[in-house]
């Protein structure tokens, strides 16, 4: 019982809290720029939010050490913050109505990515616990290093879990970019910019 | 090199996809589906659309040429039905065809916050002359009208109104039931005169009428209107229309105490129970 509730309390209740709160931050402010008519903003907003996820991608290019500074958990945070307002903004933007299937299929990618993350984010926080908590109670014990070896391949597995889930996050995060690209390379041919 | 045929079929994917956007534009791309009339130029993104700049109104004139909208076709022929009401395009301050129309029909949910039409848009010719667009109303409150509708209304709504009873004419002016109901209770029910007499052009409240600073209608006197008005004239009153006050009593009365004018009963008793020379009723006549 207490396991569960630990796994409830500490992975799945902020995976979907961190989900819960993209959709309904999206509606509310929806909300809000229909009741103040201001739905112009929300049409504009796709700018920011493609800003801030592009912000976002500092994290992946230091882990693809395409750049050598910044800190990579540092990164890996911000990378989370700006991914999740970035999408908030294009959410929001999508809920102005466009019709272009486009420009639909480009958001759908993004929430499949938002999700794709987040459940990143909790396998990894999982088996960075497990495997420290599992090095300290083996210590404790006095196992030596072959017996420590082998306990610990279950864990190590986790990271591989981490790892796989990695090489799946990338087409993900590839569908989306394609996707958006097209859909901004659309609006920039037929959108009159006044 | 499992990995590298995932990606290889998402990329091929990725790439049908955006090939379906040059293929059915209109699906793809389009905001939503055009207009009618244009129709035909579903797939044909750039009839409207220059690359990169938007849709200009320069490209919409060349089709739709100014003097003959609402007049002919696009192809040069003549409306079977002209619309009157299309011919303000020729008075208006610049050609921006956006910023009322757009072609690509919006879902519902966003209809609302599409541009309306704005007047101010129309030279100062075209706006001075409502009728050019909207045809003028025919009932009661319009019809003595000659007026230009910017006296009372305002070019963004139909209401709320301003109207000022100094634009009839003085007969339109005498006649308040051409536009007004008479009140059906029972103290206008009585009343045949004009209502201005106690109302004002400015609001029928507050009503200028107070009876009970010319004479006080106490329980003695709760009669009808006509009982003391005879004939609808509520600018002269007699008190000799019950059987109380009878000319010979009153005339008899009045000579007894040496009073020979008393012809106007009210300038001396403004209450039934108000006795002249009482303590107040001189002043109070002198207020009045």
């Amino acid at each position: 019982m207490t396991i569960k509730g630990s796994l409830l309390g500490r992975e799945v209740v902020p995976f979907m809290f961190a989900l819960a709160a993209l959709a309904l931050s999206a509606l509310l402010i929806d909300t809000l720029l229909h009741l103040l008519n201001a739905v112009w903003i929300g049409r504009y907003l796709g700018i920011p939010g493609t800003l801030l996820i592009l912000g976002s991608f500092g994290y992946s290019m230091r882990k693809r050490k395409l750049i050598r500074f910044g800190q990579p958990v540092r990164l890996l945070r911000w990378h989370e913050r700006l991914a999740w307002l970035g999408s908030l903004f294009v959410l929001v933007h999508a809920g102005i109505h466009f019709n272009a299937i486009l420009g639909w299929l480009a958001v759908w990618a993004m929430l499949i990515n938002v999700g794709s993350g987040l459940t990143g984010k909790y396998l990894l926080e999982r088996s960075r616990r497990r495997l420290e908590q599992t090095r300290q109670r083996m210590r404790q014990q006095g196992l030596t290093g072959a017996e420590l070896e082998e306990r610990m391949y279950w864990d190590s597995m986790t990271f591989d879990a981490v790892k796989k889930w990695r090489s799946a996050h990338f087409p993900i995060t590839l569908a989306f970019a394609v996707l958006a690209l097209a859909h901004i390379v659309a609006v920039f041919l037929f959108w009159g910019w006044k | 090199m499992k990995r590298r045929w995932v990606l290889a079929v998402i990329a091929a994917n990725l790439l049908a996809l955006v090939s379906l956007a040059f293929v059915y534009p209109h699906l793809m791309v389009g905001p939503g589906a055009l207009v009618r009339g244009h129709a035909e130029l579903a797939t044909d993104c750039f009839a409207c659309h220059a690359p990169l700049r938007g849709a200009a109104s320069e490209r919409c004139i060349k089709c739709h040429l100014l003097p003959d909208i609402g007049v002919r076709t696009t192809k040069g022929a003549p409306l079977e039905k002209p619309v009157a009401k299309a011919s303000f395009h020729q008075g208006l301050i610049e050609q921006d065809c956006m910023a009322c129309h757009s072609d690509h029909q919006a879902p519902k949910l966003t209809q609302r916050s599409r541009k309306p039409f704005s007047h101010s848009l129309l030279g100062p010719a075209v706006r001075e002359r409502c009728e050019t667009c909207h045809s003028a109303p025919t009932d009661n409150k319009h019809r003595d009208l000659s007026v230009s509708c910017g006296q009372c209304h305002k070019p963004e709504r139909w209401k709320p109104a301003t109207f000022d009873h100094a634009l009839l004419d003085k007969a339109a002016l005498e006649r308040c039931e051409g536009c007004h109901k008479t009140p059906a209770d029972s103290l206008h029910r009585q009343i045949t005169g004009g209502c201005k007499r106690c109302h004002s052009q400015e609001g029928w409240k507050p009503a200028t009428f107070d009876h009970a600073k010319l004479f006080a209608l106490d329980r003695d006197h709760d009669a009808k209107c006509v009982t003391c008005h005879t004939g609808g004239d509520y600018g002269r009153y007699t008190c000799y229309g019950c059987h109380e006050h009878r000319p010979d009593n009153v005339r008899a009365k009045h000579l007894e105490e040496g009073i020979h004018d008393f012809e106007n009963c009210v300038e001396c008793h403004r209450s039934a129970s108000e006795e002249p020379g009482k303590k107040g009723s001189r002043e109070r006549r002198k207020r009045d």
